[in-house]
């Protein structure tokens, strides 16, 4: 029997998460990927690729610091979040995450303050504020061994492990959102996470450093290896979808088909990806174009942060047991716009504080185009 | 969704309320042997938290008798009264379809009430972070207010839409089936005030409670929602289509009333 069915009044949900949660997955993404970048130069001792680590070091201590604030603003209660520690609950993600981030936040940090401390008790040996100021942050002239740094990298690389497992398992495991509940999504995660901080990494290196080559060269190709990857991953959950059942393709293909905001966003989407991974490699090839490496940073941060989006609010508006999809406005209030603004601004806030205080850059040889 | 999975899913779902019932029922054990593996649906997969409160003895339910329900929405009023539910949210709404046939044109419509379906491997209880939302020991599924940080995880975690976060307090709510009415010798505002009598509360455990004498004449019915979700819903529908038992394949015709200025009316309307 065929028939036409209208759902005559639609009950519209409010969304449960909101864009909070995104910048809080954006920044966390963004600060677990930039410590991996710092491993070669500040961990392995590669010189080549210390600029690189260096940069990364302050994206990832930024991010570290703001994350957890846009986190905390997504709970309709933040100031019952000590009920977290109270309450503690190891079989749901969210409470081993609410463990795991303190303990992550700490370690980033003091990674960063070994790293940065010889420069700060330099800075220390100075006149004025400044250099008192240093003294008191480096905690003294005694020096620290080597090992110490090294420890405090690992410790939080082994905790970053556990921060992409948890962001991507909190999610992955909701069965009751289909184009949530499949394996890929937490890989993916940690290649658009990789891809943004590389981006971010390239504007840095653009505004903050002198644009120095071979980070540009470094960061361009995280950003087309992490474009490769990114399609793999997307044709293995595509394949699962043709070969076998999978309710997230099936989902998928039919909010696209069904939801002109859905069309333009996956055709967006699409475009988006193809450009990045092409003008990566382009810029890769191209000497002369390398300076302008930053504007392949620009891209991929706008495709890493839109990941997120589409996956976090898009999915929310799939309407799971009635019809249609809800429509979400972006709201102008602290839910919404002001959201996502007010995190920006206070990661730029963090991040000019670290600059200002922190003689980060020091020993950076920089090679300019 | 193509006509093999669909009755796939309705035999699926009929096998489904068999299960819920085996411990009590005379009637389980002929299908389930039947049943097509649920693969990760599994109720048994899901960890549950233990249970805490409520009378052990007793095992609420509901049977929605479709064939009495005339989408009168009274039992979505009285829940509104009863729970100071804000307004927009809903702790239960009835489901109106138009169905049209599309070679003969005739219309008819199909009323499909919705509430939490208290289900007996609840997705929305071990997401929780805080142990806030929990299953007492009589199934009902409720939320401690005080305890509940409104992270909104429980409702991502629910299938059935069934959770909103309360604008007023902030945290989760749903369905309790009115568990403070229950406790008290009450039955809920929803089964109270329906018009034909279309809802039918009871404890499931005790074999001469209406609820479990209903099951018993209708066991081969009786239906559920999602059941591939494996959640084990304990809300069972009489006079079910299987065409609704997940996400129907349906049109939205109207979502909410704006007036020509493009202001919000009806009942989202401002000022609330
Ligand atoms: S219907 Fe939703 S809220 Fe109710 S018990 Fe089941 S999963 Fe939980
Ligand atoms: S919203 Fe409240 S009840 Fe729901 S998961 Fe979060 S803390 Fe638990
Ligand atoms: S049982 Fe109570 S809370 Fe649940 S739908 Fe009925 S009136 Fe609302």
């Amino acid at each position: 029997m065929n028939s036409m069915v209208i759902e005559v009044l639609t009950p519209r949900y409010a969304m449960a998460w909101y864009p909070w949660a995104v910048q809080y997955f954006f920044m966390i993404a963004i600060s677990y990927s930039a410590l991996m970048l710092t491993v070669p130069g500040l961990l392995l001792g590669k010189q080549r690729f210390l600029p690189l680590a260096k940069i990364a070091l302050l994206v990832s201590v930024s991010c570290t610091l703001v994350g957890p604030v846009a986190l905390l603003a997504d709970l309709h209660q933040p100031l019952r979040f000590w009920h977290f520690y109270t309450n503690i609950t190891p079989w749901s993600w969210m409470s081993i995450g609410s463990l795991l981030l303190p303990l992550y936040l700490m370690l980033v940090v003091a990674y960063a303050w070994l790293a940065w401390r010889p420069a700060m008790q330099e800075q220390a040996q100075g006149e004025g504020w400044m250099a008192r100021l240093s003294g008191w942050i480096a905690l003294g002239q005694w020096h620290a061994p080597r090992w110490l740094l090294v420890l405090a990298g690992l410790g939080a690389l082994v905790f970053s492990f556990g921060i992409m497992l948890y962001t991507g398992a909190e999610v992955a495991v909701l069965q009751s959102r289909p184009l949530w509940h499949t394996e890929w999504l937490p890989v993916m995660f940690v290649i658009t996470g990789l891809i943004a901080a590389a981006g971010l990494v390239l504007l840095l290196n653009r505004l903050m450093t002198g644009n120095d080559e071979d980070v540009n060269r470094q960061g361009l190709t995280v950003i087309f290896v992490g474009m490769i990857l990114a399609a793999v991953v997307a044709a293995l959950w595509l394949a699962e979808g043709i070969t076998g059942y999978s309710p997230s393709v099936q989902q998928a293909f039919a909010s696209i088909k069904n939801s002109p905001q859905w069309t333009a966003a996956a055709v967006w989407g699409l475009l988006a990806g193809i450009a990045l991974a092409l003008s990566a490699a382009v810029v890769l090839k191209k000497q002369v174009w390398l300076g302008g490496a930053w504007l392949v940073g620009l891209l991929a941060l706008h495709v890493g942060w839109t990941f997120r989006w589409m996956v976090l609010m898009e999915v929310q508006t799939v309407a799971k047991n009635t019809a249609g999809y809800y429509q979400y406005a972006l709201e102008a209030g602290s839910y919404g716009f002001m959201g996502i603004i007010g995190t920006f601004g206070l990661w730029l806030a963090v991040l000019l504080i670290i600059d200002i205080l922190v003689p980060w850059k020091k020993g950076m040889q920089v090679r300019a185009h | 969704m193509d006509t093999m999975r669909r009755a796939l899913l309705g035999q699926m779902t009929k096998l489904t309320v068999g299960a819920a019932l085996v411990p009590l029922s005379s009637i389980a054990s002929a299908g389930i042997n039947d049943q097509p593996p649920r693969r990760e649906g599994d109720p048994a997969k899901r960890y549950q938290p233990p249970r805490r409160e409520g009378d052990p003895a007793k095992r609420y339910a509901m049977l929605i008798d479709l064939r009495a329900c005339i989408g009168c929405q009274a039992c979505t009023v009285s829940c509104h009264i009863e729970n100071e539910v804000p307004l927009g949210s809903f702790r239960t709404i009835v489901s109106q379809y138009e169905v049209e046939h599309e070679d003969s044109g005739d219309i008819a419509t199909f009323m499909l009430p919705r509430l939490c379906n208290h289900c007996d491997s609840p997705p929305c209880v071990p997401v929780c972070p805080v142990q806030a939302t929990f299953q007492r020991e009589d199934g009902i599924v409720v939320v401690d207010n005080d305890v509940c940080v409104g992270c909104g995880y429980c409702v991502q975690a629910c299938p059935y839409d069934a959770r909103f976060i309360n604008e007023h307090t902030q945290t989760a709510d749903k369905c309790t089936f009115c568990a403070h009415r229950l406790d008290v010798g009450l039955l809920p505002a929803c089964v109270e005030s329906c018009v034909g009598g279309a809802r039918i509360i009871g404890d499931i455990r005790d074999p001469n409670s209406q609820i479990s004498q209903m099951i018993d004449e209708h066991s081969k019915e009786l239906m559920v929602l999602k059941p591939e979700q494996g959640t084990s819903p304990h809300v069972f529908y009489l006079g079910m289509d299987d065409r609704f038992i997940s996400r129907p394949d349906a049109k939205p015709a109207l979502w909410d009333v704006r007036d020509p200025q493009g202001e919000e009316m009806g009942y989202e309307f401002h000022g609330h």
